[in-house]
């Protein structure tokens, strides 16, 4: 029983479909015939009102009186100017030829009202039969339509990473932040403590790219997931509204029952069973003969990346696009191995500002570690704290002009493209130009000044954290404080 | 098993039917009192256009009756007001009586599933 209930769903659909098609046919004729109907009547009336105007030039007329059903007699017409008029219900009222005038063109405007009526309810249904006969092609025979399809293999291509957590304020990701950060704040003053900081800030910079990448991914997610539900929404109410139409009556079943009482419940299931008929009958056509049905694209689908603008505080708008991904991807081989002995030669093809950063790295310990943005750098040695700690002034002010410099080219390089990513993982464009003169330099920290340190901070620091949310800038920004505090 | 099955389903379908028809004869009913409505609508619009000097006239039987101007719109009014009336309680029945369709029909559905069953039986039976 269930083989024959599947071997006739895909006969009721075009069976349905044609019966839908009648039903609407039938009322289009109704429509058609009652509008004939009424305009006849519009008719009547325009003669009757000729009638009535030209009835009152003479006194009386001389005509044949119609004598029982199959007689006249010849006779008068007098009174022309009084006529009774029925109102309706059994109601009359004498009047004059002009008021009865007047009472027919009120009449008149009633017919007129019901026509327009009936043609807009002709014009609807019409339409309503054209698209029954597009889905009808749609679903079985050629046309020009083709069915795109898409097959997600797997669920981990679409989200690479782990799930977000929900943004709340108690979430753990945050949670982990704050304790890092309060360690941060702790520890003071002493090398090593500074570095295990730095690795933690590096860790921090890295937890925040996981973040963001899983946001775009997110979102990208919803709005495949959107555009999804409102196709399958506006298909589904389609279907369900031309079944409401064409089964006025209760009779309506494309299953053909055997019993013509067909209860309601089941036109519902039937609903659902016709919501998925197309798919079914696509499905099963492809499986019984072989592409013959529908002809069919197969789309894969490549993950696009958000382009997202960000205005980062002073009228620089930054753009994120595919390099955050490969940046991703790099920065993923840079943890997986640490040492990234390929980065010269994959990357010595520049197609972005983040190229650069991903060619020029440092050479720590003959191992090439990629540098960071001028505002950080991997080890406390080359900050420029520790060079005050060791250093001569004078070098302060060489690298204050430097880092003037190289914050402009930093700027240059933000305006272009961004980051507070790029500055997190890869070496900084001015890596190039400055590593002749310091080893490594974070300009940030021309310590003692703090409003210098204030100014790449405010407007590098929020780009670091584009598309995540505003909190995560105010993190930054306590982040980079925290690291001014510990670098004093 | 399977004709006593039958027999009630026909049974059911019986009353089903009946209470089709009567769903019908409502049905018709509010139609014509729907007619009605419009008619006195209009009468009642045209009933304004007139003027106290035309004399109106109500149609009893085979007698014209003559009646006063605000008489008749006043009349018109109570009937139309009547006719509503009406129309409200027709809409309550027919409500009554879909509820009840759909119960039958739900109870049709069952018996005639039942019934399936049982023939299947019958013939794995047999």
């Amino acid at each position: 029983m269930a083989a024959t209930g599947k071997v006739k769903r895909s006969k009721d659909m075009p069976q349905g479909v044609e019966r839908l098609k009648e039903e609407h046919r039938k009322v289009v004729k109704d429509c058609r015939s009652q509008i004939e109907h009424w305009k006849k009547v519009e008719n009547d009336y325009e003669s009757l009102q000729d009638r009535l105007r030209t009835l009152p030039d003479k006194l009386s007329y001389d005509i044949m009186v119609p004598f029982g059903p199959l007689a006249f007699m010849p006779g008068k017409l007098v009174h022309t100017n009084e006529l009774t008029v029925l109102l309706g219900d059994n109601w009359f009222a004498k009047c004059s030829a002009k008021q009865a005038d007047a009472l027919v063109e009120h009449r008149k405007k009633h017919v007129k009202n019901a026509l327009d009526d009936l043609q807009k309810v002709m014009k609807n249904f019409q339409n309503r039969a054209d698209f029954t006969d597009d889905l009808k092609k749609l679903t079985g025979d050629t046309g020009d339509f083709v069915d795109i399809r898409e097959e997600v293999i797997n669920q981990e291509e679409v989200s690479k990473g782990k799930h977000r957590l929900a943004h709340k304020p108690n979430s753990k990701p945050k949670l982990e932040y704050l304790l890092e950060l309060e360690e941060d704040k702790e520890k003071k003053d002493d090398d090593e403590e500074r570095k295990t900081g730095v690795l933690s800030e590096e860790e921090l910079w890295a937890r925040l790219d996981e973040l963001e990448r899983e946001e775009e991914l997110q979102d990208e997610r919803y709005r495949l997931d959107s555009t999804d539900t409102n196709g399958e929404d506006t298909t589904s109410s389609s279907e369900e509204e031309k079944e409401a139409d064409g089964g006025s009556d209760v009779q309506v079943n494309g299953h053909q029952k055997e019993n013509g009482w067909v209860p309601s419940s089941i036109t519902s299931q039937m609903n659902g069973t016709n919501g998925s008929h197309p798919e079914d009958e696509e499905e099963e056509d492809c499986d019984e003969k072989a592409g013959n049905g529908l002809p069919t694209i197969y789309f894969s689908h490549t993950v696009e990346y958000k382009k997202v603008r960000i205005n980062t505080g002073k009228n620089t708008t930054l753009k994120f696009s595919e390099r955050n991904e490969q940046k991703a991807q790099t920065k993923r081989k840079k943890k997986s191995g640490k040492t990234n002995g390929h980065s010269p030669h994959e990357s010595y093809k520049i197609t972005s500002p983040a190229d650069i950063y991903r060619v020029f790295v440092d050479l720590v310990n003959g191992e090439p570690i990629p540098r960071k943005s001028i505002l950080k750098s991997r080890s406390r040695e080359n900050s420029v704290c520790s060079d005050t700690s060791e250093s001569s002034t004078a070098d302060f002010e060489e690298r204050r002009a430097a880092f003037g410099r190289s914050w402009s080219h930093d700027d240059a390089t933000h305006s272009d493209t961004s980051d507070g990513i790029t500055e997190e993982e890869s070496p900084t464009g001015t890596s190039p130009r400055t590593n002749g003169r310091f080893e490594a330099f974070t300009g940030t920290v021309i310590e003692k000044d703090p409003l210098p340190c204030s100014i790449p901070h405010l407007t590098i620091a929020p780009p670091a954290l584009p598309t995540i949310p505003e909190r995560k800038l105010e993190e930054s920004f306590g982040f980079a404080d925290g690291r001014k505090k510990m670098l004093m | 098993m399977a004709e006593a099955i039958q027999k009630k389903l026909q049974s059911e379908l019986e009353k089903y039917q009946q209470l089709q028809k009567d769903v019908n004869k409502s049905m018709s009913a509010r139609q014509k009192l729907e007619a009605q409505l419009t008619e006195n609508n209009i009468v009642k619009e045209e009933l304004g256009l007139l003027d106290s000097q035309n004399t109106v006239y109500k149609l009893i039987g085979p007698v014209l009756v003559k009646q006063d101007l605000d008489e008749a719109k006043a009349t018109v009014s109570k009937r139309l007001d009547y006719i509503n009336g009406e129309i409200q309680c027709y809409e309550t029945l027919l409500k009554e009586m879909e509820r009840k369709s759909e119960q039958h029909r739900e109870v049709l559905s069952s018996l005639q599933q039942e019934y399936q069953r049982a023939q299947g039986q019958a013939v794995g039976k047999a």
